[in-house]
Parts: structure tokens; sequence; C-alpha cells
């Protein structure tokens, strides 16, 4: 069975499977639609707090379906701003919509002239899951 | 990657892994599908990796008995029982199902411990007068499991199901192919475990026919879902639950262990340990929030260590984390409070017995 993954050519992506959409210094975090479709059911996500500080590649918490645990890392280093508390109660939105209502954290990025050019576009994206076999 | 039988089934329509040496689906939809497909309706599991050893010959009755601690040779014709094969040091080598027909005994054991289990096998026969013989390549193995699994099995059977009592089988015909027909399962639903005799690896054409007739009345369901419905039962999974390490006791497993019984492999030990209580328990786990793994450390609530999760999922039924583990036998009181360590932050658990759900609602006792 292989799956064909969505990678929204607005948004920018870390090797770790995590998307970033940036407003500004405004930067909204999830997990892509290959990281979701690999995890299948999502029952668990670890939210960080606002307040919490973020480093770029830091993890800051799990992702868990039923059988796996996978990491999150930031994409960028900031302050977290916002997280998605939806996902409390219903962890399968990242499923559901891993770009849009499965959003995890919004971070105030702090370092984006440095952080900023090493994200991969959405062709480099889709270029490193080729690479990976996928 | 050795594969099943159902092997094409799998590559069409699921996600495969590794397992045992053989490429297995994890799952076909998603977990908790296939979960609650079982504990609704009905699923089915592709089990033909587990081996399947038949013993005969003149000696096959007194070599069985001095296999496993529970009686057997008192076990009447037809019936399906749990056991264990146990080490002279009475740790558990792996635990098996063993039916006994009219002239021989077929031993179901995990896929994992198959080599193991042979050798172990082998050793213990070298006084009897017994033929071993391992058919799993040449056999089907097909689950069916859940509250409809009769109804979604009964059109394709040749014999009333309603007359196979649980923990028992029979020999009839399954979508007109030779089957063992035995009423057991390890998802804690009624159900049925399939042999089909003239359908492996080589000659696979029957149990696809026989697997894809009953997809169509029963939900596919893999490994993942094996998993957590087994967890959810209480059931355990050696390797991880149970192994050389742990004794039957201190497993939750003494029934296993016929009072009285002796002249079987690992009996001294078992009188020896059997003598003081155990020290440490196997108990079932229920979370406030989080989800308990493998390996995670189990503490009282001053963070004093005094356990050990060795199987842990999130119940898609309760919408919980839940595992089993073993807890030092003073701290081990159902209904007590523990933490468990979930990668370095303390989670609240509840020491339960289970299984983890209703059994008025679910599971092959319910009422409801």
């Amino acid at each position: 069975m292989t799956d064909t993954y969505t990678i929204p050519a607005d948004l920018l992506y870390t090797r770790e499977h995590e998307w970033t959409r940036l407003d500004g210094s405004a930067a909204r975090v999830g997990i892509t639609d290959y990281a979701a479709k690999t995890l299948n059911d999502v029952v668990y996500v670890s939210l960080p707090s606002p307040g919490d500080k973020m480093k770029q590649t830091g993890t800051f918490g799990t992702i868990e379906s039923i059988k796996a645990v996978s990491e999150l890392y930031s994409p960028v280093s900031g302050t977290v701003r916002k997280v998605n508390s939806e996902l409390l109660t219903h962890p399968e939105l990242v499923n559901q919509s891993p770009y849009g209502e499965g959003w995890i954290m919004e971070i105030e990025a702090s370092d984006l002239s440095t952080e900023e050019p090493v994200l991969l576009s959405s062709i480099q994206y889709k270029e490193y899951l080729a690479s990976l076999g996928k | 990657m050795k594969r099943t039988p159902l092997y094409d089934f799998h590559v069409a329509h699921g996600k495969l892994v590794e397992f045992a040496g053989y490429d297995m689906p994890i799952w076909y939809s998603s977990i908790t599908e296939e979960h609650l497909a079982v504990r609704n309706h009905s699923g089915i599991f592709d089990i033909s990796h587990m081996g399947r050893v038949i013993v005969g010959g003149v000696d096959a009755e007194p070599f069985i008995e001095r296999l496993v601690p529970t009686y057997s040779a008192s076990q009447p014709t037809g019936k399906s029982f749990y056991t264990l094969l146990l080490n002279s040091d009475g740790g558990i080598i792996d635990d098996i199902i063993i039916m006994k027909r009219p002239n021989d005994y077929v031993l179901v054991v995990n896929a994992a411990s198959k080599a193991k289990d042979l050798e172990h096998l082998e050793n213990v026969s070298s006084s009897f007068r017994v033929d071993m013989d391992d058919v799993t390549d040449d056999t089907t193995m097909i689950a069916i499991q859940g509250p409809e699994a009769l109804h979604a099995l009964q059109p394709m059977s040749a014999v009333d199901l309603s007359e196979v009592k649980r923990f028992t089988h029979t020999r009839s015909r399954v979508g007109g192919s030779d089957a063992t027909i035995t009423r057991t399962g390890y998802t804690g639903e009624d159900g049925f475990e399939i042999i089909l005799h003239d359908s492996g690896i080589e000659n696979s054409s029957p149990a696809v026919s026989v697997w894809n007739e009953l997809a169509t009345r029963a939900v596919p369901c893999g490994l993942g879902a094996r998993d957590s419905l087994r967890i959810e039962a209480g059931l355990p999974l050696y390797g991880s639950d149970i192994s050389e390490t742990t004794n039957p006791i201190e497993a939750g497993l003494s029934w296993v262990l016929s009072k009285g019984k002796t002249g079987y492999v690992g009996d001294e030990a078992v009188a020896r340990y059997g003598m003081t209580p155990p020290q440490r328990l196997r108990r079932g786990i229920i979370m406030a929030d989080k989800i308990p793994r493998h390996g995670f450390p189990i503490t009282d609530l001053s963070a004093r260590k005094i356990g050990e999760i060795t199987s842990g999922t999130f119940s898609p039924l309760l919408r919980k984390g839940i595992a089993m583990g073993y807890i030092n036998a003073p701290d081990a009181q159902v209904g007590g409070s523990v933490l468990v360590d979930i990668r370095g932050s303390p989670a609240q658990g509840k020491i339960i017995k289970t299984p983890f759900y209703d059994e008025t609602a679910y599971g092959w006792k319910r009422t409801k």
C-alpha cells in the first residue's frame, strides 16, 4: 500500500516532519501529513505551556498513537504563545487535519533571520521524503 | 522475511511490519477502528505465523503429561486448554494452547518461541515414543473474535457452532476446507480460531478464499489491535509480561498448575517457590492521564520504586492509558494508587483487576 502525502506549498518543514506557518514572527507548528499517516491513530499529544522556551530542533514532548511514541521537535527557537488545547480531548484532529485544526502550538520566534533559511521548502521536504523511500 | 498464506491480502490492504521474522499487518484501517470492531461486532486476524505442532505416537499422552503442569490425560477429547511450558527452574518457556484430539495433540505456540519450544519438546521426548510434526507452513490459522463472531462464521461452517463450547474444539469443514475449529482466543471476546489443515504457504488458495469470504462479514484486524485487545483483556504476552525469569504464581497464572500434580518438567521448582508467597505480582494499572509503556518504572506516591510496566497501551474503548506490570507484593493491593514514571514525569495510576472493561458489557461473559 503506498500513500501520497499532502505538502502545502506555503509552509516550511523540518526533517523531523514538523511544519511551520510564519506570519511575521508568529510561527504556528504541527506535524506533517506524512507523520500523521505514519502514526495513524493519534491518541495523545503532549502540549507545552504558554511561556515555555523553545529551541530550534529541541524536543518539547511526545505525540503518541496506540502503539508508538514519537518525539516532537520545535522548528524554531522562541517562546510559546498559544497551544491547541482541543488536542487534549480530540487528539484525532492531528490525523483529520494535520495542517489545519490539528495544529499544536504557536511560537513567538526569536531568531528567524538565522533559523528560517535552515527550514525546508515544500519542494525540499518532498525531495527529502523521496530520499527516505516514501 | 517469512510470509503467511494470506500475505497478498496484507500487502494490498494493510500496513506491513516485521514480527517474529514474518511480514505482518499492523493495521488495515486503524488500530482504533479494528479494536472497536472486535468489541462491538467481529474481527478476523491472520495468526498463521503462530507455530502449530502435532504430537502423536504411542506415548503421546504420558509425554504431554510430563511436558506441562496442567493435568492433560484426564482432559476429555475435544478439550482446548491453555498451559505453560516450564524450564527446570520453574520459569516460563512459553504459553501455549493444547488441543486434545482422539489420537494426538495439537500444540499452538508463539511464533517467536517456536524454535525454542521445539528444542524443548525434543529434549523432553527423549524417553518417549512420540512423533512430532511442525505443520506451521502447511496450514493456515485464522482467528475470528467478537460478539458476532459465531454469526459471521456460521454460514461457512459445516458444524453448528453453538455446539462448540468455549475451550473445546471440533474437526469439521470451513468453506469446504478441512478445519479444526476451537472456541478460544486472545481478545477476551467470544470467538473461534480456525486451523485450515490442507492450505498453507504452497497451496494457499483455499485459505485465501476462506479469509476473503470472512472479510465480507468481519473486519480484518492487524497485530496492533491484537495487542491492544489482549492488554485490555488482561492477557499476558510472552516476552513482555511472562518470560523465563517469571514464574506462573507471580504472573497470576497459578491456575495452570494443577493442584497435587507432580512428574512434570519444573515440578520441583514449582513446589519450592510455591512454599512462600510471591515477592511481586502482575497487576493491571489504569492511568488518569498519559500512556504507560513497557519498561517504565512504577513507584509509590513517595516516588519509591515498587515495580515496572511490562505491557502498556491506550485503550480505545476506555480512552485511557492501561498497562500490566509487576509490583512488589506489599505494594500491589488492588485499588491502590501508584505513580508511573513517564519519561521523567510521574503520572497517576490505579491498580485494578483485569480485564479493564466492564465484563457485563464486553467480553465473552457479557450479559447486556
